[in-house]
């Protein structure tokens, strides 16, 4: 029987490597989209400006504070109730990066946060402006606290996409789902689905402890 | 060059500089002592605006320092600072480290900023360090870099926060011998210092501080042989002694 089920599990593998690539799909946006708010949003968490801090403070409480299949929904059901309207894809997007933004804006804060005061005087008193000394003396010696999490974020954000099944979109969890009720072998369906996922994060993986060592010498 | 007009900064409740005027002339070797404490580094860290004060004018090369409408940028670039700790960029090495603000401020091509920052390191002796890294220095050459970082962008005016603090007593005079250079070459100097060989040496005038106020100045001669107050000469007991 079982056999009977596995033959029949690769007879619709086309499905789950849609399902992958739909996964792979919001996985990279997000992963870009959320790494380059994250950081804007960071620097603004790092800066000396009170009300940029306590804004972007408030937004980061808000996205940690609250469970993020509740954030989809209200991108998904309460925006266009306003009159914004999004398809599905749109908004898994969206709901992504408002999610990741936030946790890599504290990873980047936490960077920047650890570079002693003096770096940023001396590059003051060499006339560089605030741009320049971020992007020239600071960040590029905070990458070292920085990267090592950040790419360890990667990882949770890759798993976290799955959450936007819940919105209807054919990744991989969903094309889980919906095999089960054709198949019902489980354990069988969920392994291969683990096992897909496993695939694009476990690289992800190595390179978050090959750079923990790196970054700690 | 420099002028302090009236004034006054406070960090919440504490005056840090209380009431402070003071005129310092092109070409002045300025040495500034004081105890812990009395305001020493807040003084020359507002002649550049790493501090804010909140009373009062600072006036560099008749650019009022402190107004709203100053070109940071140009003023900083005309003064060189020196700090305690070096602060050094450790991700670079010593060319880079000396090479960033000709290039990133003054948007000089890379290979001339490359030989101004060369004839730099060798005006400080350390041509042959060009490509290690600040943590491969001693603190005596990593102060001597900061210097170089300083005098590459053609400074009129260079200030030196406790220069040779941080320093093993024999690093000291690698670094003094090089500001003592310095003031051959008519640099217009203020050097937060205790180093009592070098203020006798180049100072032209001495100036003491206490709780935020300048309680005495005068020449080396002056000041250090006869003190005027008694904190002052209190004060210089202390450093003889130590
Ligand atoms: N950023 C700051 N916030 C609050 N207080 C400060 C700050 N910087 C300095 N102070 C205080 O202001 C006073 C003067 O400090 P300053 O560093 O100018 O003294 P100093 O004469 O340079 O002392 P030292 O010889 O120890 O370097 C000190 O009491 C210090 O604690
Ligand atoms: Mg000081």
């Amino acid at each position: 029987m079982i056999s009977f089920y596995f033959g029949r599990l690769m007879e619709i593998f086309p499905f789950f490597l849609k399902g992958l690539w739909m996964t792979s799909k919001i996985g990279f946006i997000s992963l870009v989209t959320c790494t380059l708010i994250g950081f804007i949003l960071g620097i603004f968490r790092s800066s000396d400006s009170t009300i940029l801090k306590r804004m972007v403070g408030v937004y980061v409480a808000f996205v940690r504070g609250t469970p993020f299949v509740v954030q989809i929904f209200i991108v998904f059901f309460i925006l266009p109730e306003w009159g914004v309207q999004l398809e599905a894809f749109s908004a898994a997007l969206l709901a992504m990066a408002i999610m990741g933004s936030a946790f890599i804006c504290e990873i980047v804060a936490g960077g920047i946060n650890s570079i002693p005061k003096g770096q940023w005087e001396a590059a003051t008193s060499a006339g560089l402006n605030r741009i320049q000394q971020l992007r020239l003396v600071i960040i590029p010696q905070a990458m070292k606290v920085i990267l090592p999490p950040l790419v360890g974020q990667y990882v949770l954000l890759i798993k976290d996409t799955s959450v936007v099944s819940v919105i209807g979109i054919m990744e991989l969890t969903r094309v889980g789902w919906v095999t089960v009720v054709r198949i019902p072998e489980g354990l069988m369906v969920f392994t291969l689905v683990g096992f897909l996922y496993f695939i694009i994060s476990y690289p992800l993986i190595l390179l978050s402890n090959y750079l923990e060592k790196k970054m700690a010498v | 060059m420099i002028e302090f007009k009236n004034v006054n900064k406070w960090f919440d409740k504490l005056h840090v500089l209380n009431d402070i005027n003071l005129k310092i002339p092109k070409g002045e070797v300025l040495v500034i002592c004081g105890p812990s404490g009395s305001g020493k580094s807040t003084l020359i860290r507002c002649i550049n605006r790493l501090e804010k004060i909140q009373q009062g004018q600072i006036i560099v090369n008749d650019t009022p320092v402190h107004d709203k409408s100053t070109n940071l940028t140009k003023l900083r670039a005309e003064i060189g600072f020196v700090f305690q700790q070096f602060h050094l960029y450790p991700h670079m090495t010593v060319l880079q480290n000396v090479m960033l603000a000709p290039v990133n401020v003054k948007k000089i091509a890379k290979t001339k900023a490359e030989k101004i920052a060369l004839e730099k390191l060798e005006q400080v002796g350390l041509t042959e360090k060009s490509g290690a890294y600040p943590a491969q220095l001693s603190g005596g050459q990593q102060q001597r870099v900061a210097i170089a970082r300083g005098l590459v962008m053609s400074p009129e005016i260079m200030l030196f926060d406790e220069p040779t603090s941080a320093l093993d007593p024999e690093m000291i005079g690698e670094v003094l011998d090089v500001m003592v250079n310095l003031v051959s070459e008519g640099m217009t100097m203020c050097v937060v210092t205790h180093e009592m060989g070098f203020a006798k040496k180049v100072a032209d005038r001495v100036l003491f501080m206490d709780e935020g106020k300048i309680v005495e100045t005068g020449t080396p001669g002056e000041f250090f042989d006869n003190p005027q107050t008694d904190r002052a000469s209190e004060f210089i007991s202390k450093i003889l002694t130590h």
